[in-house]
């Protein structure tokens, strides 16, 4: 099968995030890294194709700046192709722009399966999967794992809270949001990396952007932060019954 | 045909088969190495003879082990001492008349009587002791080695006990050392009782002593190259190629491509000799943390496992034939995934072969294929992204020097006399951070003139290399030698081996030089300037010697001589300096899994200090150490028996910094 | 100006705690923007709940293609139902249909979408306003929302549910079938097999506070009624009380549940290595000053021996 891994890099989470004085992310000053989730979807998406020997894996990244050496890494990983989107793109690019340019570059490309991480934690306005299945018209899930391939279809196992599952099963072209890939993702070594950067190339294609709706952001602010716990006292049957009230102001009780 | 003409052709015909199958294995094993990687191992020539003389001569490793040292000796230097005889038997076949005169015969007897001693010990030692370390190795060649050399000189014995009855009438020659040879000739005694001293009797005799002794000893030569007895020849070589750089430099030279081993090419040459020469002793899995853990490394195991494979591709006609691969196949990923790279093995190595250079090769193979601890892959990733292993912002390095009263100087932004290189633990974990700051507060007592890197430094890249991802490590590196490229300062200190022996034996490589302090020296110069006055902490305790400290970089002299200016009473445990025992965290070890194993090193350790007398302290000089041990004791609830201090602890009480009762007992 | 829609979640036939949120946030905010709250709901076996719902009026898609939850199919009726009803919002909780069907069904319609709603509120100005969690929690986001049609994901738990009941207008439809996704079969995890506790919502952590091998069925009793795994510090692996896979920290699992609940676990920084992730974390520990209550969100200074049965038996008191 012809897979597509669509991977974009997230403001690295270990660092502090900072504003700037209009309260946008000062995206210039920070780290990225590769979403968690992405790099899940590329190594189910590299577990497939080690299972499938006509399969081939392209990692497609949107050049919002800094992407080469994520997809080198993707290269070096094992994917077969690693496709850069350019254009006038940037770091703020919302979810729903992106999905305009992915979708449209998988339409001419045709891949059968794309997979992409489940969510990204910068998605605002909406996740990647959904919005570019939707965009597609293409077969889709979300929150899945345990991806198989088909002759023209693929299963995959969907989770749904409280332990529920279904095994679904999907006729390509299908986009999967994978929730995880069935082993940890592969370590790649740093100068496997730099040697990917001096023997491979990344195909360069020319991003279709189009119009996506857009939402209006009047702040971004952190929550009120507490460094230590709220303390509830030494008394066992007050702890308890305010556990029990913790547990189902929070959901978290079973019903 | 005489006598003579008879066992001259018998020897010619030994000597011309047993040369052809000895020289036909050396030179297979030769073109081996030939195509193994270079290293230069020729250099430095006296340094080279002085230590084969000092190994070889007087056995220095090997009597480590007195009982196994002793019976070595007695076997060893009778291959010397019997040469004589080989040279006095041929030369009576050969040469009508030759004699190695009266000084020299005797010596003969002598070496037998020593060897018979020496095989009697072994047969003690393998049957009755049975030390754990054989556990793995092969036996019964061992055995059969032992049977070899006591026909040998068995044969000694016979033929000479004959020729005095042969030289004279057979051979028609005196034989002017006959009672020079005591043993032979109280033999001919019984010969002559029994009326064995015919011209034919007498014949058969020598013939058959004659036989069993040379015949014995060119069966061994052919033999001995298919054989763990290779070391008989290899191992002086071996150890004149022994590694004379700095010990705790794990690679010479900056690498190209990449350190993994996955063919016996990409081995060096020097690799491919300690295969052969390894004794199978097993010295190295006695002394291995990870196999008395109960873990599935054994240091010898390695080494037999890539000999033996090794051996099965020569021996293999089949110029297609597919073979596992060297790491992950022929050794498994866990036991390479075990090592601490702590370096006791190369340490107590009689031949001196060297196991960590080719672990730490094919654990990058395995990385390199992916295959790794997922801790300690995230630790892998967080010291690319975040400079560390803690997985924080790198802009919190230096937060620890926040919170106290004693500026700490940027040494980016101002000349400075010491250059303190922090490293990781000491920075980031907060059991490990008061006594950084403890540090930070004695230098300014001392009046020293410091500083440090801030959020420029990065780890020294050590652990990683050690796990094999040398290309992490060198852009590690590359960060902190650019960060002190631009510092101005004297001299490098720093709490953290690890750290001091990258930037001590690793950066060199890449062309940085500085002169690098552990603490405990820098300290005990302090005190010998008289820039800080101590009074005496009367104390029992006993010390750890880190790896990186003590045993790759020799430095086990400044922590006890600080102590002891400290009035400390130390009691050694028995493994101790060089012979340390690993606490188990090295080689990325700390954060790997530890399924697997059974006996935590650090908990043997602390096992071993609380079996020494009225000790409640267990001292190191170790950021690592601090967090390690400090778990094994919680673990193990022993907190009110034993506390684990660091010795800036006890100096700070030493110079009045901290109240004696710091170092008190924990009371649970 | 279109009413405010809610997107139903049914699990073993009922009504969602999730979803009951959105419908009185459908609700508050159709009263406060002047229109109507409605809602739509999947399958044919809805309950009463459903028809005592709060608002205005249920649209009830049946039929044999909608039993179990599908994509595609759930996408179709859905377009359908929002190009009839023409909602001013959308609401879904942010689960897995929600997440699935939100993102797909905005790009369907063009529609503006939200995700990780865990507040929404008209303002002043009578504008639609939104707070969503973003960068796993770090940053919170004020976003204004057009009232044409824009889809919202909320976190579950963001608001009490009120619980008050109507009588709305009912209007039942018929989903088609729609190929590309089929279900196979549903299934529950097996609760019995040894649990993966980086896969638990709610993990039981004990530590060497458990003192005794004994106790650790006080533990295990709690897991069972609260619904979770018991997960553990090192030295209660050490010590052969649980296997190492029940280890959390450095040396073992990294986990991120939405509830830790550490029990006599003093907070080591190779603990909190593995932890300090998790959504929400309430240590009980006797010493106050332990290191666990930097990183906890709740905490108590009991004896932990104490706690786990009181815990448990209010929780299981609960379930009759
Ligand atoms: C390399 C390395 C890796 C490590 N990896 C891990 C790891 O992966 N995971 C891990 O957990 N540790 C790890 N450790 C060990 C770690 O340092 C700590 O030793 C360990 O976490 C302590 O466990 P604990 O909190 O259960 O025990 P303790 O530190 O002894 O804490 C017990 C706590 O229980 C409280 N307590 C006692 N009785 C009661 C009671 N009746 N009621 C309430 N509270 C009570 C006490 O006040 C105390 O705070 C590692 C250590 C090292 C060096
Ligand atoms: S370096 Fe240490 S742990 Fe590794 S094999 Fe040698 S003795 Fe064992
Ligand atoms: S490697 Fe060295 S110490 Fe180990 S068994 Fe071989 S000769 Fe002995």
């Amino acid at each position: 099968m012809k897979i597509a891994v669509l991977i974009k890099d997230v403001p690295d989470l270990v660092e502090e995030l900072e504003l700037t004085e209009e309260g946008r992310l000062a995206v210039d000053d920070m780290s990225f890294v590769p979403s968690e989730w992405d790099d899940q979807a590329l190594e189910e998406a590299l577990i497939l194709k080690e299972g499938d020997a006509g399969s081939t894996v392209t990692a497609v990244a949107i050049d919002t700046g800094d992407v080469d050496n994520m997809l080198f890494t993707a290269l070096a990983k094992g994917a077969d192709r690693g496709v850069k989107l350019v254009g006038d793109f940037n770091r703020e690019m919302s979810n729903r722009a992106r999905a305009e340019v992915l979708a449209h570059y998988c339409h001419t490309e045709g891949f059968d399966l794309i997979l992409t991480g489940v969510q990204a934690i910068d998605d605002l306005d909406g996740q990647i999967a959904g919005l570019v299945a939707g965009r597609l018209g293409a077969a889709h899930a979300s929150v899945v794992r345990d991806v198989a391939l088909g002759s023209t279809s693929v299963t995959c196992i969907q989770e749904y809270s409280g332990g529920k599952m279904a095994e679904l099963r999907l006729t390509v072209p299908a986009v999967l949001g994978i929730q995880a890939a069935q082993k940890t993702p592969r370590y790649v070594t740093v100068s496997k990396v730099r040697q990917m950067q001096k023997s491979a190339s990344l195909e360069e294609i020319e991003g279709e952007s189009s119009e996506a709706p857009a939402l209006e952001i009047r702040r971004l602010y952190p929550p009120v932060a507490s460094s230590h716990a709220e303390m509830w006292g030494d008394d066992v049957e007050e702890l308890a019954d305010r556990i029990v009230n913790l547990l189902e102001e929070k959901k978290l009780l079973r019903s | 045909m005489t006598l003579r003409v008879f066992l001259m052709i018998l020897t010619v015909a030994m000597i011309m088969g047993s040369a052809a199958l000895f020289i036909r294995r050396i030179l297979t094993i030769y073109h081996v190495m030939q195509k193994a990687r270079p290293v230069n191992r020729t250099d430095r020539l006296g340094e080279r003879i002085k230590s084969v003389l000092v190994q070889v001569g007087l056995h220095r490793r090997m009597f480590r082990i007195s009982f196994s040292g002793l019976l070595h000796y007695f076997i060893f230097s009778g291959f010397i001492i019997l040469l004589i005889d080989v040279v006095e038997t041929l030369g009576e076949i050969f040469f009508p008349g030759f004699t190695v005169g009266p000084i020299l015969a005797p010596l003969v007897d002598i070496w037998v009587i020593l060897v018979a001693v020496g095989i009697l010990m072994a047969l003690y030692n393998r049957l009755v002791i049975k030390p754990e370390r054989f556990h793995g190795s092969d036996e019964k060649d061992a055995f059969l080695i032992l049977g070899l050399i006591g026909a040998i000189i068995v044969g000694i014995v016979i033929h000479d006990s004959f020729f005095p009855f042969v030289a004279p009438e057979v051979l028609h020659v005196a034989d002017p050392v006959a009672r020079a040879h005591f043993l032979g000739y109280a033999v001919s005694r019984l010969w002559v009782v029994l009326g064995w001293t015919g011209p034919t009797a007498a014949s058969i005799g020598y013939a058959f002593g004659y036989l069993l002794d040379m015949g014995v000893v060119f069966a061994f030569l052919a033999y001995l190259p298919y054989s763990k007895h290779l070391h008989i020849f290899a191992a002086v070589p071996n150890i004149f190629w022994r590694n004379l750089e700095p010990a705790g430099q794990l690679v010479p030279k900056p690498i190209e491509d990449t350190m993994a081993i996955r063919t016996f090419e990409d081995l060096t040459w020097k690799d491919v000799a300690d295969l052969y020469t390894c004794t199978e002793c097993g010295r190295c899995q006695a002394v291995c943390p990870a196999h008395a853990a109960g873990q599935p490394l054994s240091p010898k195991m390695i080494i037999l496992q890539l000999r033996d494979a090794l051996n099965d591709r020569l021996a293999d006609k089949n110029p297609n034939a597919e073979y596992p691969d060297l790491a992950g196949g022929v050794i498994a990923p866990e036991e390479l995934w075990a090592c601490t790279t702590c370096g006791a093995c190369q340490e107590v190595c009689p031949v001196f072969i060297e196991h960590v250079p080719k672990i730490a090769g094919l654990r990058s193979a395995l990385l390199e294929d992916g295959i790794v601890d997922p801790n300690a892959q995230k630790v892998l990733m967080s010291w690319d992204r975040q400079g560390n292993s803690f997985g924080q912002p790198g802009r919190k390095r230096p937060l620890w020097a926040k919170g106290i009263e004693v500026p700490i100087k940027d040494a980016r932004k101002e000349p400075v006399d010491w250059l303190w290189f922090v490293g990781d633990f000491a920075s980031y974990d907060p059991r490990v951070q008061h006594l950084t700051q403890l540090i930070a507060k004695m230098l300014t007592q001392a009046g020293v003139d410091f500083g440090i890197l801030y959020e420029s430094e990065v780890n020294s890249g050590n652990d990683a290399l050690r796990i094999g991802e040398y290309g992490l490590f060198e852009s590690l590196a590359q960060k902190n030698i650019d960060a002190l490229s631009k510092a101005q300062y004297r001299r490098i200190f720093t709490t953290d081996p690890h750290s001091l022996n990258a930037l001590k034996n690793e950066y060199p490589k890449f062309g940085f030089q500085a002169p690098v302090m552990h603490y405990t020296e820098a300290f005990l110069e302090l005190i010998d300037q008289g820039r800080l006055v101590v009074s005496p902490v009367p104390i029992r305790v006993t010390y750890h010697d880190p790896c990186y400290l003590g045993r790759w970089n020799g430095i086990t002299e400044a922590p006890r001589q600080l102590m002891a200016r400290c009035g400390v009473h130390l009691v050694e445990m028995p493994r101790h300096g060089a012979q340390s025992f690993c606490c188990g965290a090295g080689g990325g070890r700390i954060w790997m899994d530890e399924t697997g194993i059974a006996d935590r090193p650090a908990n043997q350790r602390i096992r071993e200090a609380l079996a020494l007398p009225d000790i409640q302290f267990f001292t190191v000089a170790c950021p690592k150490d601090v967090s390690m041990f400090s778990a094994s004791v919680t673990a193990m609830g022993v907190e009110e028996k034993v506390r684990v201090v660091d010795i800036a602890e006890i100096l700070a009480v030493a110079i009045g910094l901290q109240a004696e009762s710091s170092l008190a007992l924990m009371t649970v | 100006m279109g009413p405010v829609l809610a997107v139903l979640e049914m699990n073993a036939n009922q009504l969602t705690d999730a979803s009951q949120e959105l419908v009185t946030k459908a609700k508050s905010l159709a009263d406060e923007l002047g229109t109507t709250a409605m809602a739509v709901a999947f399958g044919d076996e809805i309950g009463d709940a459903i028809r005592t719902l709060d608002v205005g009026k249920v649209v009830v898609i049946g039929g044999p293609a909608v039993t179990s939850y599908a994509s595609l199919v759930y996408e179709e009726a859905l377009e359908k139902v929002l190009a009839e009803l023409a909602p001013a919002l959308v609401l879904l909780a942010n689960s897995t249909m929600g997440m699935d069907l939100g993102a797909a069904l905005a790009a369907r319609t063009g529609k503006p979408m939200l995700a990780y709603a865990t507040a929404l509120a008209v303002d002043d100005s009578k504008q639609l306003v939104a707070t969503s969690q973003v960068y796993g929690g770090k940053l919170l986001a004020e976003v204004q929302l057009p009232t044409e049609g824009t889809i919202v994901t909320v976190i579950p738990g963001s608001w009490p549910a009120s619980g008050t009941s109507g009588t709305p207008q009912l209007e039942d439809i018929t989903a088609e079938m729609v190929p590309g996704v089929e279900v196979v079969r549903v299934m529950e995890e097996d609760s019995g097999a040894d649990v993966d506790i980086t896969r638990a919502e709610i993990l039981v952590s004990v530590g060497r506070g458990i003192q005794d091998p004994e106790n650790l069925e006080l533990a295990e009793e709690l897991a069972q009624a609260i619904g979770g795994a018991v997960s553990c510090s090192r030295p209660v692996v050490d010590a052969g009380w649980l296997s190492r896979s029940h280890q959390v920290g450095k040396s073992g699992k990294t986990v991120k549940p939405k509830l830790y609940l550490a029990l006599g676990i003093s907070g080591a920084p190779e603990h909190l290595q593995g932890m300090k992730d998790a959504e929400l974390i309430v240590a009980v520990n006797s010493d106050g000053k332990a290191p666990i209550f930097d990183v906890a969100h709740f905490g108590g200074t009991a004896d932990i021996l104490d706690l786990m049965p009181a815990l448990t038996e209010r929780l299981q008191g609960r379930g009759q």
